[in-house]
């Protein structure tokens, strides 16, 4: 016998749940207790007999996944893919089939052993249950705006990332993808823009576990660890009503996910493998090497200096180095998944596993995953439910493409310069000869070769993330239950960014150096809730109260070394020692709330929700510690009242709701920080920030009036929703003018404020229909579609507007989006151009930019000329055009975003084939192509830089018959080239602003699911399916650049705060996926 | 079914104590200090001014400094478009223009820093601290905001004055202050600074009473002018300026570092010649507190730390190269066509230690990777340009190589100090406020401290008299201006001939422009006699380089206030104010 080697008292005290409070500690050790006793559980014996039989649909097909209970137990199985089922039940147990959609049946056993149930369509999906905020409620008695989306529409499309299933399935619901890079982030805006501070997106909840996804400065997606093949539903609240339980952290809406769960039955076992391969974008159209060779030799003879030797004669010049081509391949994705789900009447279990291998279409980049899931459910006590879940991934991102701008280099790149030089080496910018013996050297200005650096640098980020959480629900007596659950999510990060030495011409790099990076976050949320049910007569009412407290705390280590011997060994240990450096950094956050939901049904006619819920937060000075979030909804189904008596409308139901949800920003805005700058006198320090002691709660105020209406017995069903959404007291980093010291290095950062307030109306509308259901053909379609207008209505600031400047060495030049009463919030700022001056005498007639004086600039070639942009003079100091091109000329360019927006799937099945096309679309926002504007200045060419092939047709100005300067190639819109300065690429104009609409085929699938039939020939497999899909098939867009879905891209070292929206920088696009599937059930 | 109640009650009970500790939602920074728990030593509030030195200066020194300070002052050019410099060469500078955007930026948050720490410190500083410590604190800030203020008239005029971050803070009625009342509360400042600065460095490196009356000649040399279009400037302060520098000769303890190269001569910080500098350092490797304009000046990168040198476009104009005495060599004609036809040689030593031709020789800095005519591990020799009919006379002040003496360096991260005011300055501020409104001067103290300059650089005396005359003239027989020369030569590449400039256009507007207007900003060649070891050089001006010439004149010879600062804080337009000192 083995003794007892950990006496209790050293095994709890162990107990590894870090610094928690001493309270929380006791729970976690209670937890641990249960749930041990719960595994030596043994089953209760009564004189039984097995019941097999099949549970069908009306149209007799077998039904899977239905749940078959026996009445006043917590015992019952699932049926088969087929719909059989095998249960133990005594001759007196009544048997509860039920199954979503359907009417739940009794039936009563008796002696039968052979039990057929024959399930009937439930019109009204009464007892439909929907996860909600702290719990589950019946979708009838839910009377706010909710989407779910299911695991099965989930799976039809290629989803690496859970956020990725949602794009054009939900109304409300605009995702941009703001990186197609590999496990890259995706922004989710949920009914609109409800904030202006950079962040508008969504609380995420994953089995309790609360995640506010900010996307990090290395634009990667912080729920990349989560495997989507583990998601049993998503579900989205919209509305206050569902919102406001979450009060503070839920003003951009919160998406529930719900993880699979195992059901009582035999062991389901499932295996699954995709394989995608992925296509290269369709390429810019850039300059070939004859062109270039032209357009240098151009620039010569308006400027002066030799040609090159090797351009003397572009005509017997091939087509260069194609940089695009070079950069972009085809990748493959491979994903296994392995799923295994059963258990007892008393345990059951989820078991999954999954690796996913995705490789960039671009060099430089990709991504994958390796995860484990592990869900159980505990009946321990007739009075006493435990579960555990507990989620292991990791994560491995390359992420030198956009951490090095390479697909930007790949456009700038010269055709000239080879990929690899004949010995081998990487090519790049050199010295060029002339035929006159001078050289040349314009190629110091280029770029690294891209294809060099994506493949010498090392730039990856590797992800461990524990989620998971325990709970217990204790049934008190009948109704009163209470739970508690203990949620945490771990994370663990590294980050190698190694740059070996190298050279490509003049781009040189002579100091390998090596930055490690890690992070440690911790988050754990303790909850415990009392929850009261109860039914008599006609009423149904559920009352709910609950307390909750949640921390994050954040540790990162940097370290960084240079001059590596060798660039085989990446460590920290290889490196030298001299210019060694590392750093720090924590935070930690914390917040208590106190909640509450009275839901009342009467005679599922009336139904009245009310929620409360006070945050307490660290992030505010005392007196703003506590926020009050209150809702209140109500519905009534029309449908449901005697009077009501329309034949075709079969169901009708009004909604209406109104609450208040908060945000409450980062944490550290009350506090003055200081800065560490080391200085010959040992370390000094500076002022950070400017505090804010009375920043506050930022505060949404919601009206909805939504209306759910069901035709022909529900076969054509729409949900529509209008809403009013008024933000007040909105968090922002203040845009103080430069003169307070706020930009630039050494500078004090701006105080984060309460600046404003916002109204966002929009509405949703969502129809889904069965076109066709005879026989075995089945076509139906979903189409959602949804508008949102948010509009500035106060700022408490003095000036007029505040601006968003992405930083210069970021944009230039400097780009700006504005924010100001009575517009859209961050419009583009800029100017308006009229295409260019054709004549000396149309430039002299025309408002031109003007000196200090305010005297416009002469009209000759060394200022304004033919040729250079004509802006359009709409304002002055005054208010009204005053001749001359001035900050004043600046206004509103273009909205980024959306005004409608939506999706539409079309779902067809015939027997065991089953297709299903995806459109998602757009319309109405302006992207600002500054991939564009930085690549048609003709002037490059003297940079040694490629352009857009249409450049070539830059302004040429020769001399008419009178000789007199005039326009060779009128109509153009690229300026002149010149060598002196001109203001043609100095603004940002309309000229760049164009229509980011599009309609994309998001995904077409077609599976088939082999027959019962043909599977019966053998025993060891129950079902197979097999699929082939294609995504991003087509996109209908007048956009130039790569892909109009342009997100908010984060480039690399930007935040939130200043990045552009709306604006292509040349991120990483979205390519077109070709994809095979197999799954097979044991 | 007991079980059920006790263990529920325990659940209820634990829940209704879980409300946490009080401090839950207390949450001060925990990798950073906060203001209220500092100041509260000698150490501390003087480890508050000491960035001063530096970061805040950052966005002004790395590259505004000497866009602004040499390639708009004629010194320093660039070739090529489409980059912002061109702009300031062409003096075609634009509310966009980096250069503006930068200096800008620098000048408000060494303002704002210096604010926060005079803020702070008198908010905060509690009685350990000295109050000989406190004043001289406050002294530094007030010292580097008048540095700040005066950079800022001289680049863009009007601006507005800031003096209290906290409470100015989103005052939509800020408006800008007109130049002379900008120049009175710069004097101010530099008077606080004189009055409770120590007489000597309590740290090398840090300011003294000498430099605050250092930077009082220089303001009182250049408000002279403030104010007096006309052409005259005032006396009361003309005298003050020269008595300033008379003092600081006297007795501020200072004097010229010998020879004039070594002042540039890595290590050379805070050397007995300097009265105040940019105080950088790679400890930390800190981007912001280390010298990043030695990365964007340095012309090879072969010499470089880490390839970063990228400075090779940029190099002396020809104007700057014909200041030199002798290097260009008129040869026989008397038109300008021949300049620099036949070799020319000037024994100017500052010539070599601010701008490198071709065969100079340079034993400080060991060439890495093979370049031209050097081998990796060689001593610096500038290659031959061949036949190229464009050539660049690089940079060399301040391009101090990657040898350091040890110093740890990296890429955009040197050690090396910049100059911000140092003594010799001083002998030819006293040169120029003894000349004051005349066209020279025979003062046999001021030829003295000219030659004093002149000597040091290896040239012979100047037998006097020194002339300014007040009205440029293309014949050189008739116009001269021996002060503003001999300041670009002494200068160069510090950052301050666009301010002589400006400070000349105080007074003399026309003649300001017409040095600009005439100083030749093109392109060239500069050939050596033979190569290694030339005895002298040609110049022979690149024919197909258009775009000699600066235009400039009154609409364009300030830099205008960067369009994104009208945008977002458009009480800029309104008309600029006199600024009230409160009696």
């Amino acid at each position: 016998m083995i003794t007892n080697q950990y006496p209790d008292k050293v095994y709890f005290s162990n107990i590894p749940v870090g610094k928690t409070p001493i309270v929380c500690r006791i729970m976690a050790i209670m937890l641990t207790i249960i749930f041990m006793q719960a595994t030596v559980v043994l089953a209760q014996t009564t004189a039984r007999h097995p019941v097999s039989g099949k549970v069908t649909s009306p149209d007799g097909q077998g039904l899977p996944g239905v749940s078959i209970i026996i009445k006043g137990t917590t015992n019952g199985v699932a049926s088969d893919v087929e719909g059989n089922y095998t249960i133990e039940a005594a001759n007196t147990d009544v048997l509860v089939v039920s199954y979503i959609g359907f009417v739940t049946q009794e039936v009563t056993v008796g002696t039968r052993t052979q039990l057929n149930v024959g399930l009937k369509e439930d019109q009204k999906m009464l007892n439909e249950v929907v996860v909600t905020g702290y719990g589950e409620l019946r979708k009838v008695d839910v009377p706010g705006a909710q989407t779910t989306i299911s695991s099965k529409s989930i799976e039809k499309t290629v989803n690496t990332t859970v956020e990725q299933a949602i794009q054009g399935r939900a109304p409300g619901v605009y995702v941009t993808q703001n990186t197609g890079a590999p496990g890259g982030g995706i922004s989710v805006n949920i009914r609109g823009i409800n904030s202006i501070n950079g962040s508008n997106e969504p609380l995420y909840v994953i089995d309790g576990v609360q995640i506010q996804v900010d996307n990090s400065t290395s634009g990667s997606n912080p729920l990349a660890t989560l495997n989507p093949s583990d998601i049993e539903s998503m579900d989205i609240l919209q509305g206050p009503s569902a919102t406001a339980i979450y009060g503070s952290r839920a003003t951009n809406g919160v998406v529930l996910i719900t993880t699979k769960r195992g059901k009582a039955g035999d062991v389901r076992i499932n295996y699954s493998y995709l394989y995608s391969l992925q296509k290269p974008p369709k390429a810019l159209e850039v300059m070939n090497m004859r062109e270039y060779a032209q357009m240098d030799n151009e620039y010569k003879a308006l400027n002066g200096g030799a040609v090159r030797e090797d351009f003397l004669d572009p005509s017997i010049l091939g087509e260069g180095t194609n940089w695009q081509k070079e950069l972009f391949n085809n990748a493959p994705m491979n994903k296994h998944q392995l799923s295994l789900s059963g258990g007892s009447e008393k345990t059951t279990y989820y078991l999954s596993g999954e690796y996913l291998n995705q490789q960039g279409v671009a060099l430089g980049s990709g991504f994958d995953r390796g995860s484990v899931r592990l869900n159980l459910d505990n009946q321990a006590r007739k009075w006493l439910n435990l579960g555990a879940n507990i989620s292991f991934a990791q994560t491995n991102e390359q992420i030198s493409t956009t951490q090095y701008d390479i697909i930007n280099n790949a456009i700038q790149l010269s055709p000239a310069i080879a990929v690899r030089n004949i010995d081998g080496s990487y090519g790049g910018g050199e010295v060029r000869t002339n035929p006159d013996g001078s050289t040349s050297d314009a190629e110091r200005f280029t770029p690294p070769n891209p294809i060099g650096l994506a493949n010498l640098v090392t730039n990856e980020i590797r992800r461990r993330r524990i989620l998971g959480g325990l709970n217990a629900t204790i049934k008190i007596t009948e109704g009163l239950e209470f739970r508690t659950s203990f949620n945490g999510d771990f994370g663990f990060s590294n980050g190698n960014n190694f740059v070996p030495t190298y050279q490509f011409g003049f781009q040189r790099n002579a100091t390998s150096r090596l930055t490690v990076r890690d992070d440690f976050s911790s988050y754990w949320n303790w909850n415990q809730l009392l929850q009261y049910t109860r039914t008599f007569g006609k009423h149904r009412f559920t009352l709910m109260g609950s307390h909750e407290s949640q921390e994050t705390t954040y540790r990162a280590t940097t370290a960084y070394r240079e001059n590596f011997p060798t660039n085989e060994i990446i460590d920290l240990n290889a490196g030298g020692a001299a210019n060694q450096t590392n750093g720090g950094g924590q935070n930690s956050w914390g917040m208590e709330s106190y909640l509450g939901r009275l839901n009342y049904n009467y005679g599922d006619r009336y139904i009245l929700q009310a929620n409360f819920r006070a945050d307490g937060s660290a992030n505010f000075g005392a007196g703003n510690k506590w926020g009050y979030f209150p809702s209140i909804s109500g519905a009534w189904r029309v449908s449901e009242e005697s009077f009501f008596n329309v034949p075709f409308i079969s169901d009708l139901r009004l909604r209406y709701e109104t609450g208040l949800t908060g945000s409450q920003g980062n944490s550290g805005p009350i506090y003055a920080r200081l800065t560490l700058y080391p200085t010959e006198w040992g370390n000094g320090f500076l002022p950070a920030n400017y505090p804010n002691a009375n920043f506050q709660w930022e505060e949404t105020k919601t009206n909805n009036v939504g209306i759910n209406l069901g035709f022909l017995e529900n076969r054509f069903q729409i949900e529509a929703d209008y809403y009013v959404k008024n933000t007040d007291n909105l968090i922002i980093e203040s845009s103080l003018p430069w003169y307070m010291g706020t930009t630039g290095a050494g500078n004090i950062t701006a105080p984060i404020v309460n600046v404003g307030a916002l109204q966002n109306k929009g509405w949703s509308f969502s129809l889904n229909s069965v076109n066709i259901n005879k026989g075995s053909l089945r076509w139906e379609s979903n189409l959602n579609i949804s508008h949102f207008k948010p509009k500035i209505t106060k700022l408490y600031t003095e000036s007029s507007s505040i601006a968003r400047n992405a930083p210069s060495w970021y944009m230039s030049p400097q780009w700006s989006q504005r924010s100001e009463v009575g517009e859209t919030p961050w419009y583009f700022f800029g100017y308006i151009e009229d295409g260019i001056f054709e004549s000396v005498a149309e430039a002299e007639a025309s408002a031109r930019p003007a000196d200090n004086n305010g005297d416009p600039y002469p009209v000759d070639e060394d200022n304004i000329w033919i040729g250079d942009v004509k802006y359009r003079d709409i304002s002055g100091p005054n208010g009204v055009p005053d001749g001359i091109i001035t900050a004043d000329d600046q206004t509103n360019i273009g909205s980024p975003w959306p005004q409608y927006f939506g999706g539409l799937t079309n779902s067809f099945s015939y027997k065991g084939i089953d297709l299903s096309i995806l459109l998602t679309g757009t319309f109405g926002n302006d992207v600002y192509n500054y991939v564009r504007m930085r690549n048609s200045n003709p002037n490059g060419i003297n940079l040694g830089q490629n352009m857009f092939k249409e450049t070539l047709n830059y302004a040429k100005i020769g001399v008419d018959a009178e000789g007199n300067p005039m326009l060779e190639n009128p109509g153009t819109d690229i300026p002149r080239m010149t060598g002196s300065v001109n203001n043609n690429y100095g603004r940002h104009t309309t000229k760049y602003v164009e229509d980011g609409s599009f309609v994309r085929v998001k995904n077409i699938t077609v599976s088939y699911n082999f027959p019962a039939a043909l599977l019966a020939r053998q025993k060891f497999i129950k079902g197979a399916r097999v699929g082939v899909s294609a995504q991003n098939l087509y996109t209908f867009t007048k956009y130039t650049g790569y892909d109009p879905e342009v997100g908010t891209y984060v480039g690399p070292n930007m935040d939130n705060s200043t990045s552009p929206i709306g604006v292509d920088t040349g991120r990483y696009p979205l390519t077109s996926i070709y994809s095979f599937n197999i799954g097979i059930d044991f | 079914m007991i079980n059920k109640y006790i263990f529920a009650g325990a659940l209820v009970t634990i829940t209704i104590f879980s409300g946490c500790k009080e401090d839950f939602l207390e949450r001060p920074p925990l990798d950073t200090l906060t203001t209220d728990i500092f100041y509260n030593t000698d150490a501390q509030v003087l480890a508050s001014t000491a960035p001063l030195y530096n970061v805040v200066w950052k966005s002004y020194h790395d590259q505004a400094s000497f866009h602004l300070g040499d390639v708009r002052g004629g010194t320093t050019w660039y070739p090529w478009g489409t980059t912002g410099v061109r702009e300031n060469v062409l003096f075609r500078t634009t509310g966009v223009t980096q250069s503006s955007l930068d200096a800008y930026q620098a000048f408000y948050n060494v303002i704002g820093q210096s604010n926060m720490a005079i803020y702070n410190i008198n908010k905060f500083a509690g009685e350990n601290v000295s109050e000989a410590v406190k004043n001289q604190a406050i002294a530094e800030a007030r010292f580097m905001r008048a540095t700040a203020y005066s950079y800022l008239v001289m680049n863009f005029g009007e601006v507005p004055i800031i003096t209290n971050n906290v409470e100015e803070m989103g005052n939509a009625d800020i408006v800008r202050h007109t130049i002379p009342s900008i120049w009175e509360f710069v004097t101010r400042d530099y008077l606080f600074a004189a009055e409770n600065l120590p007489l000597t460095a309590l740290e090398a490196g840090r300011l003294t009473k000498w430099s605050a009356e250092g930077m009082l000649a220089r303001t009182y040399l250049t408000r002279a002018g403030v104010g007096h279009p006309d052409g005259t400037r005032d006396q009361a302060s003309l005298d003050k300026a020269k008595e300033y520098a008379e003092r600081v000769i006297n007795m501020g303890g200072k004097q010229l570092v010998r020879p004039y190269e070594n002042l540039f001569k890595y290590p050379y910080d805070n050397n007995s010649e300097s009265l105040f500098e940019l105080e950088w350092t790679t400890t930390g490797t800190n981007y912001a507190a280390s010298n990043t304009q030695t990365s964007q000046i340095t012309p090879f990168a072969e010499i470089a730390v880490n390839n970063d040198g990228w400075g090779g476009s940029f190099g002396a104009t020809y104007w700057m190269l014909s200041l030199y005495d002798g290097l260009i060599d008129k040869g026989t004609s008397p038109t300008s066509e021949d300049d620099g036809v036949k070799a020319g040689f000037t024994v100017d030593q500052r010539l070599k230690a601010s701008y490198m031709l071709p065969g100079f020789q340079y034993p400080e800095i060991t060439v890495k990777n093979a370049f031209g005519p050097n081998k990796a591990g060689d001593k610096l020799t500038v290659p031959d340009p061949g036949t190229s009919d464009l050539s660049q006379a690089y940079i060399k002040k301040y391009v101090v190589g990657n040898e350091l003496n040890g110093v740890p360096a990296s890429q955009q991260r040197y050690p090396n100090n910049n100059y911000m005011l140092r003594l010799a300055e001083m002998y030819l501020i006293y040169v120029e406020a003894t000349i004051g409104n005349a066209e020279s001067t025979t003062d046999q103290t001021a030829i003295n401290y000219f030659n004093e300059i002149r000597n040091r650089a290896g040239l012979p005396n100047l037998v006097g008299p020194i002339r300014m005359n007040r009205t440029w003239n293309a014949d050189p027989t008739v116009y001269k201006d021996d002060v503003f020369e001999e300041r670009a030569k002494e200068f160069a590449m510090e950052g301050i001939t666009w301010y002589d400039l400006v400070r000349i256009q105080y007074y003399l507007p026309e003649k300001a422009y017409a040095i600009i207007n005439n100083q030749d900003r093109g392109g060239y060649v500069a050939k050596p006699n033979r190569f290694p070891n030339p005895t002298g050089w040609t110049f022979t001006k690149t024919s197909w380089f258009a775009d000699r010439n600066a235009v400039v004149n009154s609409g364009n010879f300030y830099l205008q206030i960067p369009s994104v600062e009208i945008s977002q804080a458009p009480n800029l337009n309104s008309p600029a104010i006199d600024y009230d000192f409160g009696g």
